[in-house]
């Protein structure tokens, strides 16, 4: 039987190459994916850790607010306490914190993601990681290091001034340039590094405090040991840590920031597009299978049992499954380096370095591989082995081609059970995203089943055009891709699902930024609005100040971020002078009064400060006006704040609104995102523009924009995050066109004889094409048009859910125009997969043609 | 049509009465090339008449499928010219050949050779429908009339039986009111009675509706219904018969080994 399959394989290579493709190139994207993720983490450790390899201990405020949030400073004169004990070799004092560098052309340095950072330039070469590649160090008077990709991306060189935003604008003189270790940067973050003085005068803004301490042992003595050592003398609410622990943490910080979301995400297309390499691999093994249906028929009457029919389907799937998963394997080392090509073009920049390719990595790959492509060929082995040994005899069709009575009842049942949960799910109360997500599988499956069912009707439809445009051609067209509803329907599978996923996306991002639009046309009361770009930033809290001075503005409102720890777990803020803000931001206050918030107690009366608390976080905590909250902020300390009012709208503001003077002690650097700006009674928009945009040219030129400019500003993320879903659709979409390339492949060598009869009675290479190429199209354009259904239906289901469940989407969007072209590029891109097979088709040799039996 | 052929090989043609629906002159058809090559046509010369059934008979490989294939423009000569009426095949291009077809020949093949996605009478109009012209409904409903089909029009070739899809496959052929019908071992695959009766419709074709039929076959009895038939052997013509009967036929072939 083995050598009866390989003969076989051997016969049909061209076929199976075909097969093998969605499975390698399926396999490709996630080896590449995993590839990618092992060796960006493995990059960024070695980066870190060598860099940081003589940073013994750190001594720092033990506080920690997790990610990118800043601690709570130390006092500087702790350096000689440090220093004077036993086996400190040095201890230097280090100011890190938020600092944005402003290139030759007025713009921010970077800030699409990573951190821009600002600090002080430590003067121990050991211990600082950054390397001076270039000039000197700073020696005060506004004198800066530069890491070398920041200074290049900002168009900076040595002996340039410019201005570093810590936010209040410094203006600083470089002098040198740095390498982090031996790479010009850690990852795409910036950093700018000050004398000790200047980076506690503006970033630690003390004279006596600084951000940490970085400690170098002697020779002989542990980190560990050195660790505890210190540790023994430090006051309450500081702590020392290995340097090792440190750069750990510095790791799994970009970890999880960055790598495990970018992997996480890139898994999720790999596997879309696996999904749709299945139902590709299942499809053709079906058509391959049917094909031979006469000869499993002669294996059946000559003796074999049907397990060695299966078997012999099996074999040549776990075959193809290998030979194809290991060549994914290989493809997807090449893919890895691709997409990280791919991500340094889009302004990633990630550290250089090999290509880490683990064990795990490998045997996932090939596992998923081989999985794969067994369980699509296993439905089609076991249909093989029913076939009765008669059938070899007889002249039969073997395969079965109109959808039969269960069908219809299990896919009825599958996709009305499926919708019916998806739209109960999506209308209910509160968090039903999971219930809508089995409702959604449920959906597609459904879907998946009723494909042959409504082929019929949708093909008849959809190439009723072609039939009344092209004619005979057209009809013949039409009638091909009828003809065996279960495989058009197969075919049109995945390229369903595919268009599906591409369409939910559409409409979520659409539905996304409809939303957004509508919160900023709701509640922003402002004309204008100052905002430092939609990754955030920093304002420094002076523009809001100096803007609300101005005769043109009646108001301006800075409203920054930050975090502090309520009930132990870490909570984002929004920081602002809630009495202003309410006079430009709607936030639907339901309870108490926002204008009551501000200082501590009520007016005149003392009593504990206040802040506001937005509906649903008061409702998940069982809290109401008046109750009291222990909120514990960066720098250890912890205050009883009384919630004053309770609010609805929390698409701007988050959770939790605490007011400015609050805030203010507790942060080191205090930021804002955005000001809200109010114009003067009388005065037009355009002159009070005029007069802001001059302030914020004094703190760095952050964006000025009215409220449709700042819509368009919020929403740009959006459009790039789906710029790049689009592109790691795109590997779905191909395979599934492969898919059609390939069932027309097979089905026009199927159906050889009939074309030489076509050729014969009259019909042209031109009309062969375009009868091949119309029966591409009407297979593509059921697919897309069916997948653009389904993603409509589940992306609304998505958007009501999440709307539900965060309260941040509010409008179903529905977006005709993009839908359109993803209909129009389904159907031209079902031409273009057509091309080949319509080819081939036309080249056939009329008089072998009719010859073939 | 009118008058006869130019005098391209004089001699070597007996100046027909009628005028020829084809002709070959010194067909020469070469398979394979160098010390494997086989000659399947050997510099024959043979006239069609028109309106008149003729047969082509003769032993396997003796050439008769080849000869069809290139009068009917499906293949090609290696030598020599092919006329389908004034037209000289060698001159046209790929395209040309099809749309000849479509437009002057009618083809009758042994495994029927019907589209199964369509019925039975968009099978009949299918050369029509592909030149993209309506079929003369008049003629047509005589075609189909001739071939006795007028109930299973609407059916697809799957609901008909070996004997109707011919049937079928014949009122395509005769459709188009082309020049000329190749019908290659028409009743091959049929049972005696649906055979006989084809015969007949092929005959009614010539004498009632005035068709050139050239029919492919090593049935005696198929052949004995032809108004002339032709022996073929090792790519040559070896003999000619007028109103065949089954016993000349018979002593014919046996003679030639086949």
């Amino acid at each position: 039987m083995l050598s009866l399959t390989l003969r076989e394989m051997r016969a049909h290579a061209r076929r199976l190459a075909g097969t093998s493709l969605a499975v390698v190139l399926g396999v490709a994207f996630l080896t590449g994916t995993l590839v990618l993720g092992a060796t960006l983490r493995s990059n960024f450790d070695d980066l870190i850790t060598e860099a940081n390899a003589s940073t013994d201990v750190v001594v720092r405020g033990a506080t920690d607010l997790g990610l990118n949030q800043p601690r709570g400073l130390v006092d500087r004169s702790l350096v000689d306490t440090v220093a004077a004990i036993d086996g400190v070799a040095v201890a230097e004092p280090v100011v890190s914190g938020f600092g944005q560098l402003i290139g030759s052309d007025g713009e921010a340095v970077g800030g699409n993601g990573p951190p821009q950072i600002a600090g002080s330039w430590t003067t121990d070469p050991e211990l600082n990681p950054y390397r001076l590649a270039e000039g000197r160090a700073p020696e005060g008077d506004g004198e800066v290091v530069v890491n070398r990709r920041a200074a290049s991306e900002g168009g900076l060189d040595i002996g340039d001034t410019t201005t570093l935003l810590t936010p209040e604008p410094v203006e600083v003189t470089i002098v040198g340039l740095a390498t982090f270790g031996d790479q010009d940067g850690l990852g795409g973050v910036t950093f700018t590094a000050l004398a000790l003085d200047d980076a506690m005068t503006h970033i630690a803004k003390s004279d006596d405090a600084v951000s940490s301490i970085a400690v170098r042992a002697d020779d002989d003595v542990a980190q560990d040991d050195l660790a505890d050592r210190i540790g023994a003398v430090l006051p309450a609410g500081v702590e020392a840590t290995t340097g090792a622990a440190v750069a750990d943490e510095a790791v799994d910080d970009i970890a999880s920031t960055f790598l495990d979301m970018l992997t996480t995400f890139l898994t999720v297309f790999a596997g879309i597009a696996l999904l749709v390499a299945t139902f590709s691999i299942h499809n053709t093994f079906s058509i391959i299978v049917a094909q031979r249906t006469r000869q499993a028929a002669l294996l059946r009457a000559l003796g074999a049992v049907r397990g060695q029919v299966v078997r012999a389907v099996a074999t040549e799937a776990l075959l193809v499954g290998v030979l194809a998963s290991l060549a994914g394997l290989a493809a997807g080392v090449g893919v890895a380096g691709l997409l990280k090509g791919l991500f340094d073009a889009a302004g990633f920049a990630l550290p250089a370095g090999g290509i880490v390719v683990t064990a795990g990595t490998a045997v996932t790959g090939l596992l998923v591989g081989v999985l794969v492509t067994l369980a699509a060929s296993l439905v089609p082995a076991v249909r093989a082995s029913r076939v009765a040994p008669l059938a070899a005899i007889r002249e039969v069709a073997a395969e079965r081609t109109s959808p039969g009575r269960a069908r219809v009842a299990a896919g009825v049942l599958l996709a009305g059970a499926g919708a019916a949960l998806t739209v109960v799910a999506a209308l209910g109360d509160g968090d039903m995203l999971a219930l809508v997500g089995v409702g959604a599988v449920l959906t597609v499956v459904g879907a998946v089943v009723l494909g042959p069912v409504a082929a019929r009707p949708a093909a008849q439809l959809l190439g009723a055009p072609a039939a009344r445009l092209r004619g005979m051609t057209g009809v013949l067209a039409r009638q091909n891709a009828l003809r065996n509803p279960r495989r058009t329907a197969g075919t049109a599978a995945a390229l369903m699902v595919g268009v599906a996923v591409v369409s939910l996306f559409t409409v979520f991002a659409s539905s996304v930024k409809a939303s957004l639009e509508r919160t900023i046309e709701r509640s922003f009361g402002g004309d204008l609005v100052v905002s430092a770009g939609p990754f955030g930033g920093g304002i420094s809290p002076e523009l809001a100040a100096e803007v609300g001075d101005l005769p043109e503005v009646d108001l301006a409102v800075g409203i920054g971020q930050g975090a502090a720890q309520v009930e132990g777990d870490t909570k984002q803020l929004s920081i602002a002078d809630p009495a202003d803000l309410e006079r430009v931001l709607d936030v639907d206050v339901s309870d108490g009064s926002l204008a009551d918030l501000s200082g501590p107690g009520a007016p005149g009366q003392p009593g504990p400060a206040a802040m506001a608390v937005s509906d649903e976080t008061a409702e998940s905590n069982g809290w109401e006006v008046g109750d009291v909250v222990p909120v514990t902020f960066a720098d250890g300390r912890t205050e009883d704040l009384a919630i004053g009012a309770t609010y609805e709208t929390d698409d701007v503001v988050g959770g939790y609104l605490v007011p400015r003077d609050v805030w203010a002690p507790h942060s080191v650097q205090d930021v804002d995102a955005l000001v809200i700006v109010d114009a003067a009674d009388g005065v037009a928009t355009a002159d009070a523009r005029q007069a802001v945009t001059a302030v914020a040219e004094r703190f760095g030129g952050p964006d000025v924009e009215d409220r449709e400019e700042f819509a368009a500003t919020m929403t740009t993320g959006v459009d790039m995050m789906l710029g790049i879903v689009y592109v790691l659709l795109a590997l779905a979409i191909l395979i599934a066109l492969m898919g059609i390339a390939n069932t027309l492949s097979l089905a026009i060598h199927e159906r050889t004889r009939e074309l030489g009869l076509l050729r014969a009675v009259g019909q042209t290479r031109r009309q062969v094409r375009a009868m091949v190429r119309g029966e591409s199209l009407v297979i593509a354009t059921f697919g897309a048009a069916s997948g653009i259904g389904l993603g409509l239906f589940l992306g609304w289901a998505l958007v009501q859910a999440v709307g539900t469940a965060t309260g941040g989407l509010g409008v179903f969007a529905l977006p005709v125009g993009p839908l359109a072209i993803v209909l129009a590029a389904g159907a031209v891109a079902g031409v273009l997969a057509g091309l080949r097979p319509a080819r081939r088709a036309a080249r056939l040799d009329v008089l072998a043609a009719i010859a073939t039996e | 049509m009118s008058g006869t052929a130019p005098a391209t090989a004089p001699g070597t043609v007996p100046a027909p009465s009628p005028p020829a629906a084809a002709r070959t002159v010194e067909a020469t058809k070469v398979y394979g090339a160098g010390a494997t090559a086989v000659v399947a046509l050997d510099e024959v010369s043979v006239a069609f008449d028109a309106g008149r059934f003729t047969a082509i008979m003769g032993p396997s490989g003796s050439g008769k499928s080849t000869l069809m294939h290139c009068v009917a423009g499906l293949d090609s000569l290696t030598e020599g010219q092919v006329f389908l009426g004034d037209v000289e095949l060698g001159t046209l291009s790929d395209k040309e050949l099809t749309l000849l077809r479509r437009d002057r020949v009618g083809f009758v093949f042994q495994a029927f050779n019907l589209v199964p996605t369509l019925t039975a009478r968009e099978n009949i109009e299918l050369p029509d429908r592909l030149a993209g012209r309506a079929p003369a409904a008049g003629w047509l409903d005589e075609v189909v009339r001739t071939v006795g089909l007028g109930d299973r029009l609407s059916h697809r070739p799957a609901e008909l039986s070996g004997g109707q899809q011919q049937r079928v496959a014949v009122a395509r052929a005769l459709a188009g009111r082309p020049d000329i019908v190749f019908a290659d071992e028409p009743t091959g695959n049929l049972d005696s009675r649906s055979g006989a009766e084809l015969l007949g419709f092929l005959r009614r074709a010539v004498d009632e509706m005035g068709q050139t039929v050239v029919m492919v076959t090593h049935d005696p009895v198929a052949a004995s219904v032809a108004d002339s038939a032709l022996f073929l052997a090792d790519g040559r013509i070896v003999d000619r018969t007028e109103s065949p009967t089954v016993a000349a036929v018979l002593d014919r072939m046996s003679s030639l080994g086949g």
